[in-house]
């Protein structure tokens, strides 16, 4: 076995080819397409028009809540009360909050916390969620019965009286706090994808072909799990963002959250939430860009969808 | 059938039993206890009694085991902060009011959910279907606080003389009308999706176009056949969806002042009253795995397909 593996990568596409040659001779009227996965799924997403938005939305904000604290004339932690209040003028687009701070700058700073703690809280979910599905998916038998049934019957537990528990026991929340407190209950549904793809896996004829024809397990792993695999939690990723997002802002909006002088999207509608009779904006403002988050990781996920597994394309 | 109920009835015991167990353990890392708080200063004495009357000096396997013991007789303890008052009595008081809150919300993301939902397929592609599923897909991503924050802005304060509902409370029933959209709309902008989805579905099975062509008419199709098969699934969104509702409501509580669970469990953590959090958490909990429970049941008996599979 000490065959070049990039000889045996150039030996398999000639294979495609013949097989191709194949199809080209059996096809009868209809053209054949021939791509790989990534590429078709590409041109999949790229015809969904509300996706292909959703996705170009979201990098803008997630570029804006990067660079904007940087580059902007305004200290996002300066008080200057002779500014405060203000509704949104040029200088001050998205207007200032009660401190006087410029609200554009502070929601970006918001937006790059909760951006960060759904981006880790989500990697903690998938490390959790892929571990627990590959044992349970792997050893099989009653162990694999019984961490199913767990999961059944935790299905749809609420995360936020643990994630409070959570927090009280780190004694208040910080940037990880939120993060352990988030990811602790909400990695159900990625542990059942990773169990199903590796019970795939094991059991599915195509993987036993290539077993059969003499492919090593890392060839199978790199080239069939991987990538049906990844599809799946790509989306998982995608799906789990917004609740995420959604989870913080709650726990911020309970008086949970991030402590001031920081910021997320959560606790600065709390902040604006205080003051909503007289000026309305300072609420309105956080939670638009919540939505604007949820709305476009949901559109991507749905393309995500529809792009990389057609077999369940909604019509 | 039979088998698939006590199946799952058998295994819904040691995952409750694995619930507490987590819950007991969480709380006994949470530093300090009721009795030894900087704010007052309790003689040692005292603290010690107190701890022995409320059986915080045993070991904690003896805590554990006397706690299991409690909840299967549903006694759930007493507060440890308020004197004189069990966690019995706290949901005795509080639980109806998250109870009633919850089932209206339910209620409400129903009858508008799902019939969004069903136009929706019916109409697919519509004007009438764009601008449903924009208002579900936005009503989905709206944090349900600022939509709150809006009803009382709009609905109690700005036109308040045309409409009079308050801005808090839950006494009268003008006092519920807005928690109880605020809390419902969420889960409401998911059935009509969910609703949509599975409708498109059916439409295109085969066993829909048979009816059709038979002759049979099609309001009568769409009733018999595709609203039996596609309603199924909402069936299944009930228990995460009762999830959903618990987190909301504990927002929506503090929003609108209402005295439910939500609302005094955030008090219960502040207060460090570990029978209280333990208890609200253990009841919550509870409440989610005999939903699933009965959803699995339900959907067994629903769609027999499901039945082998399950057991």
């Amino acid at each position: 076995m000490t065959s070049n593996p990039r000889e045996e990568e150039l030996r398999v596409e000639g294979q495609a080819d013949e097989e191709r040659r194949f199809d080209r001779a059996t096809a009868t009227a209809q053209p054949v397409r021939q791509t790989n996965l990534w590429k078709d799924a590409y041109f999949r997403y790229i015809r969904n028009k509300g996706a292909v938005v959703a996705a170009v939305v979201f990098l803008l904000f997630v570029l804006y809540a990067a660079l904007w604290p940087i580059v902007s004339p305004y200290d996002p932690y300066k008080v200057d009360f002779a500014e405060a209040n203000m509704r949104p003028t040029l200088e001050h687009p998205l207007g200032t909050d009660r401190f006087g701070r410029d609200l554009l700058t502070r929601t970006a700073l918001g937006a790059r916390v909760s951006i960060s703690i759904a981006l880790m809280a989500t990697l903690a979910i998938l490390v959790i969620g892929v571990v627990y599905g590959a044992i349970s998916g792997f050893v099989g038998g009653h162990l694999d019965n019984a961490m199913m049934r767990l999961l059944d019957a935790l299905y749809g537990l609420p995360y936020l009286p643990f994630a409070i528990i959570m927090i009280a026991i780190f004694g208040g929340a910080s940037f990880w706090t939120m993060v352990i407190a988030l990811s602790v209950v909400s990695w159900f549904t990625e542990a059942r994808i990773m169990r199903g793809q590796v019970i795939t896996l094991k059991e599915n004829d195509y993987v036993r072909a290539a077993r059969a024809v003499g492919a090593r397990w890392h060839r199978i792993l790199a080239r069939h799990l991987v990538p049906n695999t990844l599809g799946v939690l790509i989306i998982a990723i995608f799906l789990s963002i917004p609740s995420i997002v959604l989870a913080e802002a709650f726990l911020s909006f309970i008086g949970l959250g991030i402590s001031p002088p920081n910021a997320s999207l959560g606790s600065l509608a709390q902040d604006g939430r205080a003051v909503y009779r007289v000026h309305p904006y300072q609420i309105i403002i956080p939670s638009v860009a919540i939505a604007t988050l949820v709305l476009c990781a949901n559109f991507i996920a749905d393309g995500l969808r529809d792009a990389l597994d057609p077999r369940t394309r909604e019509t | 059938m039979t088998k698939l109920i006590i199946r799952r009835l058998f295994w819904t015991i040691p995952v409750i039993l694995l619930v507490v167990f987590v819950t007991f353990m969480m709380m006994r890392q949470i530093a300090g206890n009721p009795f030894r708080t900087s704010e007052r200063v309790i003689p040692e004495a005292i603290q010690r009694n107190l701890e022995q009357k409320y059986g915080l000096d045993k070991p904690w396997y003896i805590q554990y085991a006397t706690y299991v013991k409690n909840v299967a007789t549903f006694d759930l303890g007493p507060s440890l902060v308020l004197r004189n008052r069990t966690v019995n009595d706290i949901v005795k008081t509080h639980f109806p009011v998250s109870m009633e809150l919850g089932l209206y919300a339910m209620l409400f993301a129903i009858l508008f959910g799902v019939p969004l939902g069903i136009l929706s397929a019916l109409r697919a592609n519509s004007w009438f279907d764009y601008a449903a599923m924009t208002f579900s897909n936005i009503g989905y991503a709206v944090p349900s606080f600022l939509v709150a924050t809006l009803l009382i802005y709009y609905f109690a304060l700005q036109w308040g003389g045309t409409f009079n509902f308050p801005t808090s409370g839950w006494n009268t029933w003008e006092s519920k009308v807005l928690p109880t959209v605020a809390l419902g709309l969420g889960p409401m902008a998911y059935f009509a999706r969910l609703v949509r989805g599975t409708m498109l579905e059916t439409l295109q099975q085969e066993y829909v176009r048979t009816a059709s062509a038979k002759g049979i008419r099609w309001h009568r199709v769409v009733v018999v056949h595709v609203l039996r098969n596609s309603l199924i699934p909402a069936v299944t969104a009930a228990a995460p969806l009762l999830g959903f509702i618990i987190t909301g409501s504990f927002v929506i509580e503090q929003i609108f002042a209402i005295p439910g669970i939500g609302r005094y469990y955030v008090t219960a953590v502040n207060a460090r009253d570990y029978s209280v959090v333990m208890g609200l958490t253990v009841l919550l909990s509870v409440l989610i795995v005999i939903a699933n429970m009965v959803v699995d049941i339900l959907y067994g008996v629903l769609d027999p397909r499901t039945r082998d599979a399950r057991t």
